[in-house]
C-alpha cells in the first residue's frame, strides 16, 4: 500500500510539473503534431501541381482529349496551352515552369501512319520534379494511345483502305500497354508506408530522451537523492518513474495516432486499440532503453550524449523511411538488432495489413524481450550513488 | 550511547582511496562537526552512513543498525539536508514535504499536522503554498529542513546549511540547530564556515585525504595548536641556543619567534598608560598603530602577562574599550591539521 502510494506520487509530481508548466503542455502535443507534418508533408506527400507548358499545333479530337487528361491531372499545373515550341523550351530553360509538353504538327492526323513523337522537355535539374513529370507523362501518353489504337484499330477493321502495317502497329501498341498491378493492401502510398513508423519512432525518441531528463536530471539536482534516502526501493522509485512516463507518453501516442487520421487520412486497419495497445509495448520497451542508459549517468548533458548513438541509427535504419530490403546487407542485419525494427513491423503490420495483435506476435514478444533485458539491466546497475 | 560508530570504514574507487580506515564515534544528541577541504573524503564518508554507497571494507552503525545489513533502518533514522536544495521545484513546500512524509510511511492522519508544525518550527508556513523555484535560499532551506525532519530522524545530516544566507538567516537557521539538537536529534553539521562550527559543534572531526586527522571539541582543538606551537618554539629555540655563532640578525630573530600579540583600544590614549606599560616586564615591545590601538608583543610562555598588563593600564587609569589576543582559531587549527598530512603525503 505504501509502494502504491509512492508509486502514485511519481505521477502526481509529473502531473503536476506538466500543469505548473504549460509550455511542456503544449509541447507534449506539438511536438507530435509537428514530427508527422514534417515526415508526412516533408517526405510522405504527393507531389502534385507542378508547373507546365503544353505545345498544341494541332486541332481534333485527340488534341482535345490530350489537353483535358492534362488539365485535369493533379500532377500538372498547366501554365499556359501555346503553339510556339521555341518560347515554350525557352519558358523551361528560365525555370518558369518544370516541363513542357509538345505536341507534333501531325498529332491529330489520323492517316498519317508516321510514330506522333509526342516531346517532354524537362527540367531534370529538379530530380524529384522531373522523375514524377516523366513517369507520370509516360503512363499518361500510355493511356491515351491505348485509346487512339482501340479507335484505330476499329477504324481499320471497317476500312479496308488502311495499311496493314499501320493496323500491326497499333495492335502492338496496345498489347504493350497491357498493365496490370495487383495490390494486395490496397493502394498504398508512401505517406501510409511513413505514418506507422513514425508513430513508432516519435514514441522512441520521446520514451528515450524523456526518461533521460527525469533520471539523470533528478540525479543531477539531487532530487533522486532525497527518494533513495527514504526506504524506498529502486524498483519503486524506477516503477513509478515509468507509470508517469508511460501514461503522458500514450497520451501522446493517442494525439499521433489522431492527428495521422485527420491531417493525412490514413486508415487504420487493424483499429485504433490495437494500434494503441503496440505503441504501449513499444512505449516500455523504449522507457525500459532509457532507464538502461541513464541507470548510470550523473547529468543530463551526458545522458543526451549516450542516447545518440543508439537513437540515431535506430532511426534511420530500422525502416522508418524505406523498406529494410533495399539496404545494404550489413545495415539489414543491424536493422534487426533495433527493437524499432519490430515495432514499426507491428505498426505497419496492424495499422496498413489489418493485422491482428494475434499476428504480430512475434514482434510484440521481442519488444517484450527487450522489454525485460532492458529493465533488468537498468535495475541492476543502477545505484543509489547520487 | 553513540549514534554514529565507524570501524575502518574504507571506500575505493579504483586506484583512489575515498575514505581510509575511518574510525569515528559521534555521541548520540551531540552537534558533531565534520570538517575537510574539498575533496577530503567527507561526501563519500556521508553516502556510506546515509546507504547511498556501500563501503569497500570495514563498517558502520548509526543509531545502532549496521548500514550494509538494515539499511532500511537506518534510512529510517536519517535526515539529510543537502547543500544544494534538492526538493521538486515545481512542487509547492507543503506537496515536498508530504511526498517526503510518504515516502517515509508517515500516517496519514498526522502527516499534514506534524508538517503544519514543522513549518511552524522553522517559520515558513507563510510560504507552504508558494512553489520551490520561487523561494529564496532561506526559505529553500527552511523547506528543506522541514522536508528532512517530516519523519522525526533521530540524526541529522547538514551540508553547509547556511552557505549563501544572509548573517540574519544564518542566525536563524543556527538557532535552529541549536533548538533540534534540545530536541534531542544527533546533527552532524558538515561546514567550511568555521565560526559556525566553533559557534554550534560540541565535538569536531577534520577528515583529510581520507583520514581522520583531528578530532575533539572545538576548545580542545585550539588548546592543542596553542600547546603544539609553544613546543614547535621551544624546539626551535632549544636548536638555535645549541649552535655556537648566533649572529645579531638571529638573534633578534629569536626573540620575535617566542612572542605572541595582544591589543587593546583605549577610550582615550594618554602618555601615563603608554609609558607605564613601558616600564612593565612583561612586555617586550609596545606600538601605537594609526587607528589608536596600543599593540603589544608580550612572551608566548609568559602566562602572567595579560594580568600584568591589564592591571598596569587600569591602574594608570585607563578605560579599556576593547581587547583582543592572538590565540589560535579552528580555522588555524584546519590549516594545521590539514597541512601536515599533505606535508607527509609529498614527503
Amino acid at each position: 500500500m505504501i509502494e502504491l502510494k509512492k508509486f502514485g506520487w511519481m505521477i502526481k509530481k509529473e502531473l503536476i510539473s506538466l500543469k505548473r508548466h504549460p509550455v511542456r503542455l503544449v509541447s507534449i502535443i506539438a511536438f507530435p503534431i509537428i514530427m508527422i507534418l514534417l515526415f508526412g508533408y516533408g517526405m510522405g506527400g504527393d507531389m502534385t501541381d507542378l508547373p507546365i507548358v503544353v505545345v498544341s499545333q494541332s486541332d481534333g479530337n485527340l488534341t482535345d482529349l490530350t489537353l483535358d487528361t492534362i488539365k485535369s491531372s493533379e500532377t500538372y499545373h498547366v501554365v499556359k496551352v501555346m503553339d510556339d515550341q521555341v518560347k515554350a523550351e525557352k519558358m523551361v530553360d528560365d525555370g518558369e515552369v518544370k516541363a513542357a509538353i509538345i505536341m507534333p504538327k501531325d498529332y491529330d492526323d489520323t492517316n498519317s501512319s508516321n510514330q506522333k513523337a509526342v516531346t517532354l522537355y524537362l527540367d531534370s535539374s529538379d530530380q524529384m520534379a522531373s522523375q514524377i513529370l516523366d513517369s507520370s507523362t509516360q503512363a499518361m501518353f500510355y493511356r491515351l494511345s491505348n485509346m487512339a489504337a482501340t479507335t484505330s484499330v476499329t477504324a481499320v477493321n471497317e476500312n479496308s483502305t488502311a495499311t496493314p502495317s499501320l493496323s500491326h502497329q497499333l495492335n502492338n501498341f496496345k498489347d504493350s500497354i497491357s498493365l496490370h498491378i495487383n495490390r494486395i493492401y490496397g493502394n498504398i502510398k508512401y505517406i501510409d508506408f511513413l505514418v506507422p513508423a513514425i508513430l513508432g519512432m516519435t514514441i522512441m525518441m520521446s520514451c528515450m530522451m524523456g526518461m533521460g531528463a527525469t533520471i539523470a536530471g533528478e540525479r543531477e539536482t539531487g532530487e533522486l537523492a532525497r527518494l533513495f534516502m527514504t526506504p524506498t526501493s529502486v524498483s519503486t522509485v524506477i516503477g513509478g518513474k515509468i507509470a508517469a512516463k508511460l501514461l503522458i507518453e500514450l497520451v501522446r501516442a493517442l494525439i499521433l495516432i489522431l492527428m495521422a487520421i485527420i491531417l493525412f487520412h490514413v486508415s487504420i486497419k487493424g483499429g485504433i486499440f490495437q494500434t494503441f495497445i503496440v505503441l504501449v509495448f513499444g512505449a516500455l520497451c523504449f522507457v525500459g532503453f532509457g532507464i538502461m542508459l541513464s541507470a548510470r549517468t550523473q547529468t543530463q548533458e551526458d545522458y543526451a550524449q549516450i542516447v545518440m548513438p543508439f537513437s540515431m541509427p535506430m532511426m534511420f535504419i530500422s525502416g522508418v523511411f524505406y523498406p529494410i530490403e533495399t539496404m545494404p546487407w550489413i545495415l539489414q542485419k543491424l536493422a534487426y538488432v533495433f527493437p524499432l525494427t519490430y515495432l514499426n513491423d507491428a505498426m505497419r503490420g496492424v495499422m496498413l495489413k489489418g493485422q491482428t495483435l494475434g499476428d504480430v506476435w512475434f514482434d510484440l514478444v521481442i519488444l517484450v524481450g527487450y522489454t525485460l533485458l532492458f529493465f533488468i539491466i537498468g535495475v541492476k546497475r543502477f545505484n543509489r550513488d547520487v | 550511547m553513540n549514534a554514529i560508530e565507524t570501524v575502518n570504514l574504507t571506500k575505493v574507487y579504483k586506484n583512489f582511496t575515498a575514505v581510509n580506515s575511518l574510525n569515528l564515534k559521534i555521541p548520540d544528541k551531540t552537534i558533531f562537526g565534520m570538517l575537510g577541504p574539498n575533496g577530503a573524503g567527507k561526501t563519500t564518508t556521508i553516502k556510506m552512513l546515509t546507504c547511498l554507497i556501500q563501503p569497500t571494507s570495514g563498517g558502520a552503525t548509526v543509531g545502532g543498525y549496521d548500514i550494509q545489513k538494515n539499511p532500511n533502518e537506518v534510512r529510517r533514522l536519517l535526515g539529510m539536508v543537502p547543500q544544494q536544495v534538492s526538493l521538486y521545484k515545481d512542487l509547492t513546500v507543503m506537496e515536498n514535504s508530504q511526498l517526503c512524509a510518504d515516502y517515509y510511511g508517515i500516517n496519514p492522519d498526522e502527516r499534514d499536522s506534524r508538517i503544519e508544525d514543522l513549518m511552524e518550527l522553522v517559520d515558513i508556513k507563510y510560504a507552504k503554498d508558494k512553489l520551490i523555484s520561487q523561494l529564496s535560499g532561506g526559505q529553500k532551506q527552511k523547506a528543506s529542513l522541514v522536508a528532512s525532519l517530516v519523519h522525526r530522524p533521530k540524526i541529522l545530516f547538514l551540508d553547509e546549511p547556511t552557505i549563501g544566507l544572509d548573517p540574519t538567516t544564518k542566525r536563524i537557521l543556527w538557532d535552529l540547530i541549536r533548538e533540534l539538537n534540545d530536541d534531542g536529534h544527533t546533527i552532524i553539521l558538515c561546514s567550511h564556515d568555521m565560526h559556525e562550527v566553533d559557534m554550534l559543534c560540541d565535538n569536531v572531526g577534520i577528515i583529510n585525504t581520507g583520514n581522520l586527522v583531528a578530532y575533539d571539541t572545538p576548545q580542545g582543538l585550539k588548546d592543542s595548536l596553542l600547546e603544539s606551537n609553544k613546543k614547535e618554539i621551544s624546539d626551535t629555540l632549544s636548536q638555535i641556543s645549541s649552535e655556537s655563532d648566533v649572529s645579531k640578525s638571529t638573534k633578534e630573530d629569536v626573540d620575535n619567534l617566542s612572542l605572541r600579540k595582544m591589543s587593546f583600544l583605549l577610550k582615550s590614549n594618554n602618555e601615563d598608560v603608554i609609558n607605564s606599560l613601558r616600564l612593565n616586564p612583561h612586555v617586550k615591545s609596545i606600538e601605537i598603530a594609526h587607528n589608536g590601538r596600543i599593540n603589544i608583543r608580550i612572551d608566548y610562555f609568559d602566562d602572567d602577562a595579560l594580568n600584568s598588563i591589564l592591571d598596569t593600564v587600569i591602574k594608570s587609569d585607563g578605560v579599556i574599550k576593547s581587547v583582543s589576543t592572538e590565540e589560535p582559531s579552528l580555522e588555524d587549527v584546519f590549516i594545521k591539521a590539514t597541512s601536515e598530512v599533505v606535508e607527509d603525503d609529498r614527503a
